[in-house]
C-alpha cells in the first residue's frame, strides 16, 4: 500500500513549514470552537437549553419508546432487505436471460422501480392502492415499496459482480458437463457475491434511510416515533437533534461494516 | 390508456409546471452540493488536523442522516432556534448538504486513482502542493468520478420528491401525484405519468453522464 496523496503533497515538511501548519491548526481549532459556542448560545439564547427540554431523556421510558421505534425501523428494513436481495436474483435472472421476451420486459421493471422515487412508490401503496381494493398494512405500506425499488438496484449490483466473474469459469463449468443453473449457483454466482458485498451492505444504509419516511404511513418506526414524543413534551429541537444522531449513527456503523467487508479476504 | 388520455387534459399543464420544478430543485441542489463536496476535498487535504477532523464528521453526518430527517430538522426544528429559512430553500439545502457529503466521497476515491508519482513529480518540478491539487490532482480526479457523480445525480433528481413533504407553493411530481390520488380516482393514471417522467429524466441523465465520461475518461 503506498503512502496517502495528502502525506506526499504535504510529507516532510521544513521546521518553518511546521510551525505554520501548527499556527494554522490553531487558528482552525479556534474558529471551530467558536463555530461550536455560536451555536450552543443560539439554543441557550432560543431557550432550547431549559431543563425542561431535556429532562425527559432522563426517564426509561422515553428511551424504550425511541427504542420501540428503532426496532420498528430495523424490522422493516430487514424485511425490505430480505424482498431486495430474494427480487433482486429474480429480476437478474431475468435480465441475463437469452431469451429477449423475457429479458425486456425485466430490463423494463427494473429501469421502472430504479428510476422513480421510493417516496413515490410509498404514496402509491398508501393514497392510490386503497381506493382500487387492495389495502395493505401500513407495515406493508413501507416495507413493499422500500423493498421493491432496492431489489432493482440490487439486481444491477448482483450484475455487476457476474459481469465481473472471468468467462472462463463458466466455460469450464460447463465443459465439465455441469447445467445453466448448476453453473450459475454453484460457479458464478458465489464468485460475484465476493466482489460486491460491500456494495451489497451498503444499500442497507440507503433502505434504513428510505424507512423514515414511515411516518407518512404512521408505520411505529424511529421517526414516527419522535413525532409522538414531540406531541407529548413539545421539545422539538431536543428529539430531532436525538433521533438524527441515532440514525446517523446506525448507518455510520453499517457503512463502517461494508468498508471492513471492502478488504481483501483472500 | 382512455385514463391518461383524460388525466393530461386536466392536468397536463400541472404536469409540466411539476416536472420542471422538480428539474429546477434537481439543478439547485446538484450544482452548489457538487461546488461545495469539492471544495470539502480540497480542504481535507491540507495538514491541518482540526480541520480534517471536523470535515471527517460534516461528510459522515450527512452521508448517513435520512434526507427526511434532515429536511424536517430544518423546517420543524430551526425555527425554534430563531433560524427561519423558506420551505423551497430548505428543500434545496438539505438536497445540497447530502449531495456535497456523497460528492466528497466520491472525489475521496477519484483522488485515489492519482498515482503518487504523479504527485512527487510535480513536488520535483517546483510546484507548490496547492498548485498540484488544482493542477493535477483534481483535473485527473474529477475525470474518474463522472460516473458515480451521473448516479448521484440521478438521486439528487429522485430525492426531490422531498419537496412533496412541505407545503411548496408549486408541486413537485410526487407531490402533484399524492395530491390528485387525494382529490380523484385517477391515482394510478397520475403515477403512471410522474413514473415516466422519473424514469425519462433518470435515463436522460444517464445517457449524458455516460457520454461524458466516454469523452474525459482517463485510459490507465
Amino acid at each position: 500500500m503506498s503512502r496517502p496523496l495528502e502525506d506526499i503533497l504535504f510529507g516532510d515538511p521544513s521546521p518553518r513549514a511546521q510551525a505554520v501548519n501548527r499556527a494554522l491548526s490553531v487558528f482552525a481549532a479556534a474558529l471551530l470552537i467558536l463555530l461550536a459556542a455560536g451555536i450552543v448560545f443560539r439554543f441557550h439564547a432560543a431557550g432550547q437549553l431549559d431543563a425542561r427540554f431535556w429532562r425527559f431523556f432522563a426517564l426509561p421510558t422515553t428511551w424504550a419508546f425511541l427504542g420501540k421505534g428503532l426496532l420498528g425501523t430495523l424490522q422493516s428494513a430487514a424485511m425490505a432487505a430480505v424482498i431486495a436481495l430474494g427480487l433482486g436474483l429474480v429480476l437478474l435472472q431475468g435480465r441475463l436471460a437469452r431469451l429477449r421476451i423475457v429479458r425486456w420486459p425485466s430490463i423494463a421493471v427494473i429501469e421502472f422501480l430504479r428510476g422513480t422515487p421510493t417516496l413515490l412508490l410509498i404514496y402509491v401503496c398508501f393514497l392510490v392502492l386503497p381506493p382500487v381494493g387492495i389495502k395493505l398494512s401500513t407495515y406493508w405500506m413501507l416495507t413493499l415499496p422500500v423493498g421493491l425499488s432496492t431489489a432493482a438496484v440490487v439486481a444491477e449490483v448482483y450484475r455487476a459482480g457476474v459481469l465481473a466473474v472471468p468467462r472462463g469459469q463458466t466455460d469450464a463449468a460447463r465443459s465439465l458437463g455441469m447445467t445453466d443453473i448448476q453453473v450459475f449457483f454453484a460457479i458464478v454466482f458465489p464468485q460475484a457475491l465476493r466482489y460486491i458485498v460491500p456494495a451489497l451492505v451498503a444499500q442497507l444504509v440507503i433502505v434504513v434511510k428510505d424507512t423514515t419516511f414511515g411516518y407518512i404511513v404512521t408505520y411505529g418506526e424511529l421517526m414516527q416515533n419522535a413525532k409522538v414524543l414531540i406531541a407529548n413534551y413539545h421539545a422539538l429541537v431536543p428529539v430531532y437533534l436525538v433521533v438524527a444522531l441515532l440514525y446517523c449513527l446506525v448507518n455510520y456503523v453499517i457503512s463502517r461494516a461494508s468498508k471492513r467487508l471492502g478488504r481483501p479476504v483472500y | 390508456m382512455g385514463g391518461v388520455s383524460s388525466l393530461l387534459a386536466d392536468y397536463g399543464p400541472a404536469f409540466g409546471q411539476a416536472l420542471l420544478l422538480t428539474w429546477k430543485l434537481t439543478l439547485l441542489s446538484f450544482v452548489p452540493g457538487f461546488l461545495l463536496g469539492i471544495v470539502v476535498t480540497v480542504l481535507r487535504l491540507l495538514p491541518l488536523p482540526p480541520l480534517r477532523f471536523v470535515l471527517t464528521a460534516y461528510v459522515e453526518i450527512f452521508r448517513n442522516i435520512p434526507s427526511v430527517a434532515l429536511l424536517i430538522f430544518i423546517v420543524f426544528a430551526l425555527p425554534d432556534l430563531n433560524v427561519l429559512i423558506d420551505y423551497e430553500p430548505s428543500v434545496i439545502l438539505t438536497l445540497t448538504l447530502v449531495c456535497s457529503a456523497f460528492t466528497a466521497d466520491y472525489l475521496r476515491s477519484g483522488i485515489n486513482t492519482v498515482g503518487g508519482g504523479q504527485v512527487e513529480a510535480a513536488l520535483a518540478l517546483g510546484m507548490r502542493p496547492l498548485r498540484i491539487i488544482s493542477a493535477v490532482v483534481m483535473p485527473q480526479a474529477l475525470r474518474a468520478v463522472v460516473q458515480p457523480m451521473t448516479s448521484l445525480l440521478i438521486a439528487v433528481m429522485l430525492s426531490t420528491s422531498l419537496a412533496s413533504q412541505v407545503p411548496l407553493p408549486g408541486r413537485d411530481l410526487t407531490a402533484l401525484v399524492s395530491k390528485i390520488a387525494t382529490d380523484s380516482a385517477a391515482g394510478i393514471a397520475a403515477f403512471a405519468v410522474a413514473a415516466a417522467l422519473y424514469v425519462a429524466t433518470g435515463l436522460l441523465i444517464a445517457w449524458a453522464g455516460a457520454t461524458l465520461d466516454k469523452k474525459v475518461r482517463i485510459l490507465r
